[in-house]
């Protein structure tokens, strides 16, 4: 229904501007998407120059950033937007900071394994940090789907997800703690090893905040800083 | 038809008649003509009326209900309305047939299909398409495609894909290891038919024969190296007896054409391996040509080589690869044409600010119907006297892939028996001025 808003406005030029104004988002979403993937990539297969590439690459994101940005301040200041309208620009405005967060986070990553590509490399290869990397990666997949559909319920599910990947860092912790007790020459490795866990971490986050924003940009109802399952309450009163 | 309606027309204009007949005579008898007449065509309307009232409350009714049993000109009306309806409700259910037919083969595609409207907003998808994009019935209908497919190259596809363009892509839903090629296909006005092709099997199957190809050679190689030592020494002993020495000096020969054989193959998995597009340094193409140049007149037994450098422009690009794709061409044009034939190596600019590097020769050339496959792996036109001249059957398998990197073509033009031009076509934004003179 909050889709059929966007589209049913007087003026064709206002709606115009605010489909213009998410696909670009949606843009800027993939871009920081294909950059997580490079840079997870780098580090499983070792391939330094991806790795920087992507670092390099994080100059795009905040170009996007700043011009998206500079998009809904003009769209706020000639269309003064109400209810519906005006939750989206602030969900998209939160939102772009969110994404370019995660594309700074990407790059973090990418910094990270060009240096680790040059070390040698644990007997797993990293196993654990591909399957971390693959639900962060889903997660940020799924937000932003969510994004595009206007589907609160998909968002609420990737959120849940965030779990997960708490659980999943937590347990990658401890085992680079036993490494660095095992083997001391192991810790360097370990503390990268660390540094990118925690972004993947951050990533996470990151997605779970892009679905609360879609949660109010659909709802129009805050859930920061509430737990989800009052949240799922809330929101099934809401709508039966 | 007509007779019939007229006939019923008549019929009510005679009972009007009648009617008004009627009512005058009534009117006569109770002395009040106007009052009569009045009553009786009173009564004709209220009856008329009632039959309009019928009428419309059946129509109101759809076909619900039976027409009404209404007299006159009324119940002919009711008939052709019930033809009407009943010839209309034909051919909508005729169409809906075809279109369910259709839509039922397009579903049943193992191909998926998305139909886009003007705005890259998807009008319609099939179950394949929702299964490889991970689409959701009704609810993605009226979003934009490059919401949902967000891969920055996929957007830069729908923006300038061309007909006939094809896009791979892995798949975009989190857990599968899909493959996707992504085919538009332009119709009506701005609207555009996306194919969805799960590759993942071919894709695969195709590295592993990349993959296979590059160890097999790097494999054979260390053994043959050994074998070509062996044979140089022997052939150089004295003691050997004289009738193997025709054997040996052959096997040897052949033993370097296996070699070359493997450098060309090897050569070839290299450029495979980086299907990316080649990485980017200025290189000096007429200080390569004129070395080329230098490296055949340094042979014995060969045509006349001409250099002809009408540009001094430089060639975005990777030295190594336009090295052994333009050393291909040249070799090709020496082993193929007579001593006493001529070769012309020249190096210029177009008009529409293309670089051309052009290799022509006045040798044997090639029959039409071999130029589509020239650039085949092992593919030759004569098996005889290409193995004579020593050739793997790989050269211009390279120089298509090395071209390829450099966002190139190659052009064959040939004449039997009069020569050959190949041609090289470097995209404009490749191209690069002279370095300044310093």
């Amino acid at each position: 229904m909050e889709k059929a808003d966007l589209s049913h406005h007087i003026s064709r030029r206002f709606n115009e501007d605010l489909e213009r104004v998410r696909n670009q988002v949606l843009a800027m979403g993939g871009f920081v998407e294909a950059q997580l993937q490079k840079a997870i990539t780098s580090l499983i297969e070792g391939n330094s120059s991806l790795g920087e590439s992507v670092a390099l690459d994080d100059l795009k994101v905040n170009g996007m950033e700043v011009s998206i940005d500079e998009e809904c301040s003009r769209i706020l200041a000639t269309r003064a937007p109400a209810a519906g309208d005006l939750r989206v620009i602030v969900a998209i405005i939160k939102t772009i900071t969110d994404l370019e967060r995660i594309g700074d986070e990407g790059e973090k990553i990418g910094l990270i394994a060009s240096r680790l590509a040059s070390m040698e490399r644990p007997e797993n290869k990293y196993r654990e940090i591909k399957h971390l990397g693959r639900i962060v990666s889903e997660m940020v997949h799924g937000a932003l789907d969510a994004f595009a559909r206007m589907d609160a319920d998909g968002a609420l599910a990737v959120a849940r997800q965030d779990r997960v990947v708490d659980e999943e860092y937590d347990a990658i912790h401890r085992q680079c703690i036993t490494f660095m007790m095992e083997d001391p020459r192991t810790i360097r490795r370990a503390l990268d090893v660390m540094w990118v866990v925690r972004s993947l971490e951050r990533i996470g986050d990151h997605a779970k905040n892009i679905c609360e924003y879609v949660i109010y940009m659909v709802h129009g109802k805050d859930i920061r800083h509430t737990r989800l399952e009052d949240v799922e309450r809330a929101l099934n009163k809401g709508n039966p | 038809m007509l007779g019939e309606s007229t006939k019923a027309w008549g019929f009510a204009l005679a009972r009007l008649a009648m009617l008004l007949v009627g009512g005058l005579l009534l009117g006569l008898f109770i002395d009040h003509v106007v009052a009569g007449l009045l009553l009786v065509l009173g009564l004709a309307l209220s009856w008329q009326l009632f039959n309009l009232f019928r009428l419309d409350h059946w129509l109101r009714a759809r076909s619900r209900r039976d027409p009404p049993d209404v007299g006159g000109v009324w119940g002919d009306v009711v008939t052709q309305v019930v033809r009407l309806h009943r010839r209309k409700r034909y051919h909508k259910q005729r169409l809906l047939d075809v279109f369910r037919e259709l839509r039922h083969s397009t579903a049943a595609m193992p191909d998926g299909v998305v139909v886009l409207n003007s705005q890259s907003e998807i009008t319609w998808f099939n179950r394949t398409a929702g299964r490889l994009l991970g689409l959701r019935r009704r609810a993605d209908i009226g979003i934009r495609i490059s919401n949902l497919i967000r891969d920055p190259e996929f957007g830069r596809y729908l923006q300038r894909a061309e007909h006939g363009d094809v896009l791979q892509l892995p798949g975009l839903q989190p857990g599968k290891d899909l493959m996707l090629s992504f085919q538009l296909v332009p119709y009506g006005s701005g609207q555009r038919l996306m194919l969805v092709r799960d590759v993942t099997r071919q894709v695969r199957l195709e590295s592993m024969r990349k993959d296979f190809v590059a160890n097999a050679s790097h494999e054979l190689r260390s053994p043959l190296t050994v074998i070509t030592g062996y044979l140089e020494t022997l052939e150089q002993d004295q003691d050997i007896d004289p009738l193997l020495q025709g054997p040996l000096s052959e096997m040897r020969r052949q033993s370097e054409r296996m070699n070359a054989i493997l450098r060309d193959l090897l050569e070839l998995s290299k450029l495979d391996a980086s299907t990316d597009e080649a990485e980017s340094e200025p290189v000096d193409v007429p200080g390569l040509a004129s070395l080329l140049c230098k490296d055949v007149r340094a042979r014995a037994a060969r045509p006349t080589i001409e250099l002809q450098l009408e540009s001094a422009a430089r060639l975005l690009g990777n030295e190594g690869e336009l090295h052994s794709a333009f050393s291909n061409l040249i070799d090709n044009a020496v082993k193929y044409t007579p001593p006493e034939g001529r070769i012309v190596v020249r190096w210029a600019t177009n008009a529409e600010g293309e670089a051309l590097f052009s290799v022509s020769d006045s040798g044997i050339g090639i029959p039409a119907e071999h130029l589509p496959r020239l650039t085949e792996r092992f593919y030759r036109v004569d098996p005889g006297r290409s193995r004579a001249t020593g050739g793997s059957g790989l050269g211009l398998s390279i120089v298509k892939h090395a071209l390829e990197h450099h966002g190139a073509r190659l052009g064959i033009e040939s004449q039997e028996g009069e020569g050959s031009v190949f041609t090289c076509h470097f995209p404009s934004e490749r191209v690069l001025p002279p370095r300044a003179q310093s």
